[in-house]
């Protein structure tokens, strides 16, 4: 069996029997499936069925959990990994025989799974759903923008995860690494407040920050022009500021760039710091 | 053939404020092939240190080591997967089974499946494989580690403390299993601060304190090192006092039925002359064979090890 193979034998064995990583994945099932449920009883809720409205492939933003997939998947990483400095387990599998490399790259590939599957999990449910359900479907199911909403969603799961993933190996440690990854969200939030006070200039700069980046790449303002003149009239009408967003092409290269970061620091945290 | 060879291995922990403290100093020796080396040392000595960079777990601040005669990062990668080691206590995922953390270290070491069930009915874990590991005791667990050290039929075993938490019987079972693995001429290196586990194992020893060497050898020659003799009479008092005046003598302890004196020379005719010439007739006056737990205590200071696991 080829390295990698041998890495994501031993990922999946460790994964699927961690009861913690089950609950956490069995929530994210249950929220996923009340999610698609409920919103799409709230919009429809007139019809008889809460998925008889469901189009695709307009459908498809309503059934990506944008909103809580990517924190799950952090989570996720964290419980995953932090707890083989505790458990010693990672020390062990190098004094195995295994570099400190191949164990970073066996929780890449964790990573990449884990995305994959925060990702299918909300398609399939709720794909499987809409398709399934009597509504009236496009001629297609992805256009090129929902193709990109989806990317969107991807990478703001993969930047969340390389967090995790980053926290993980630098905290060593379950329970700070998680509370560090839930408080970073409040600090964002004053940061830029702060930052925006301070000086108009640098408002800018805000719209670069991780979690705005994440916010946009999974705004569906973003994606669809037309919500986006719609939502800028009203705001327009009363007297607030337009919505503006980076372009697509930028926060993919900036989600991209901030999970090489994460995983460049994990990386070093691995390479450099004693086991 | 050298199978670990360190040269003034060094590692240094910065403690905050500019400050470092050295766990290992210098350290070196060497391990041949099929030799049982006893890697002795207090608590806190630097055993699990030193072995944790030869590992590859901990970085050296200084010094170098090879492993095999390999030295270079990617020559000692395939270096340790010649050896079989645990280090502190047993590191296994606690949800796991027992055999499943096997499969998990098996697959790291690329050793197929049957190999696992005949490493865990060596460890004598065979009806508890499925069980978790969390639900082990600390026997168990130890012997899970040395279970998983064999998996790969590895030429160099490293044991940290093997006889930690187990019973007699246990203890005397992880002994066979190393006498077992030494008779297949592998080679053994076994750190403890057991010392009769040490004597009654290994061939070879280094003693270790405060992160230096401060004997290595020979477990014969480290015993016999010291010339002592045991001395019994009448007036142990009047013994004591005599044996201290002595100029050959370098230490006088009282011993259970006697006295015992450490020499500058084996000369025991002299000192026979010298207490009948203080008017001390002795009952009894023999060489005294050092034990490794004696040798141990002189060279430090029987720091660290608590005396019951000393006498144990």
């Amino acid at each position: 069996m080829s390295l990698l193979g041998v890495l994501l034998r031993i990922e999946a064995l460790k994964a699927v029997k961690r009861p913690a990583f089950c609950v956490t994945l069995g929530i994210f099932v249950a929220i996923v499936t009340t999610y698609v449920v409920t919103v799409f009883s709230e919009k429809y809720g007139a019809l008889p069925s809460p998925y008889r409205a469901v189009a695709l492939p307009e459908g498809w933003r309503y059934i990506l959990p944008t909103n809580f997939g990517p924190a799950f998947l952090g989570v996720s990483m964290i419980l995953l990994f932090a707890p083989e400095f505790s458990w010693r387990t990672a020390r062990q599998q190098v004094i195995d025989g295994l570099s400190r490399e191949r164990v970073y790259l066996g929780k890449v590939m964790l990573l990449l799974v884990l995305v994959a599957l925060f990702l299918a999990i909300p398609l399939l449910i709720g794909g499987g759903a809409a398709i399934v359900s009597p509504s009236e479907d496009g001629p297609v199911l992805v256009r090129h923008t929902e193709f990109n909403y989806m990317l969107g969603y991807t990478l703001v799961l993969g930047l969340a995860g390389s967090a995790g993933l980053m926290l993980a190996a630098l905290v060593r440690s379950s329970g700070p690494a998680l509370g560090i990854f839930f408080v970073y969200t409040l600090i964002e939030a004053s940061v830029g407040s702060l930052l925006g006070r301070w000086s108009d200039a640098l408002q800018p700069i805000t719209k670069f920050f991780p979690l705005v980046v994440c916010d946009s790449l999974t705004n569906a303002l973003l994606h669809y022009p037309e919500l986006l003149a719609s939502e800028n009239a009203n705001r327009a009408a009363y007297g607030r500021e337009l919505m503006e967003f980076l372009d697509f092409e930028v926060l993919a290269v900036t989600a991209l760039a901030y999970a090489a970061l994460f995983l460049g620091i994990a990386f070093l945290s691995m390479r450099q710091r004693d086991l | 053939m050298t199978v670990i060879d360190t040269r003034d291995l060094t590692k240094r922990y910065r403690t905050g404020r500019g400050a470092s403290v050295v766990a290992v100093d210098q350290v070196s020796f060497s391990v041949e092939q099929g030799q049982v080396f006893g890697f002795l040392g207090p608590n806190g000595s630097g055993k699990t240190t030193t072995i944790g960079m030869l590992l590859g777990i901990i970085t050296p601040t200084a010094g170098s080591f090879r492993l095999f005669g390999a030295s270079a990062p990617r020559e000692l990668l395939a270096a340790r997967g010649r050896i079989g080691a645990t280090l502190e206590t047993p590191n296994f995922y606690p949800y796991l089974s027992g055999r499943d953390n096997l499969r998990i270290a098996a697959a790291v070491k690329g050793v197929d499946g049957p190999r696992i069930d005949a490493c865990l009915a060596l460890a004598g874990l065979g009806d508890r494989g499925r069980h978790r590991f969390k639900t082990y005791s600390l026997g168990m667990k130890q012997r899970l580690a040395l279970a998983a050290t064999m998996l790969s039929d590895p030429e160099l075993v490293v044991l940290d403390e093997p006889a930690n938490g187990l019973d007699p019987q246990g203890m005397k079972e992880v002994r066979e299993i190393i006498g077992v693995l030494a008779d297949q001429g592998k080679t053994i290196f076994l750190s403890s601060h057991l010392l009769w586990e040490v004597e009654r194992t290994c061939t070879h020893v280094a003693i270790v304190r405060t992160g230096r060497i401060v004997a290595a050898g020979a477990v014969q020659d480290i015993v016999r090192a010291g010339v002592a003799a045991l001395v019994r009479a009448a007036n142990e008092d009047a013994l004591v006092a005599a044996l201290q005046r002595y100029p050959e003598a370098s230490s006088v302890r009282p011993s259970g039925g006697g006295v015992i004196v450490d020499l500058h020379s084996d000369d025991l005719a002299s000192l026979n002359r010298y207490l009948a010439g203080q008017g001390i007739h002795v009952s009894h006056l023999a060489r005294h064979r050092q034990s490794l737990e004696e040798v141990f205590i002189d060279l430090t200071g029987g720091e660290g090890a608590p005396m019951s696991e000393i006498a144990s």
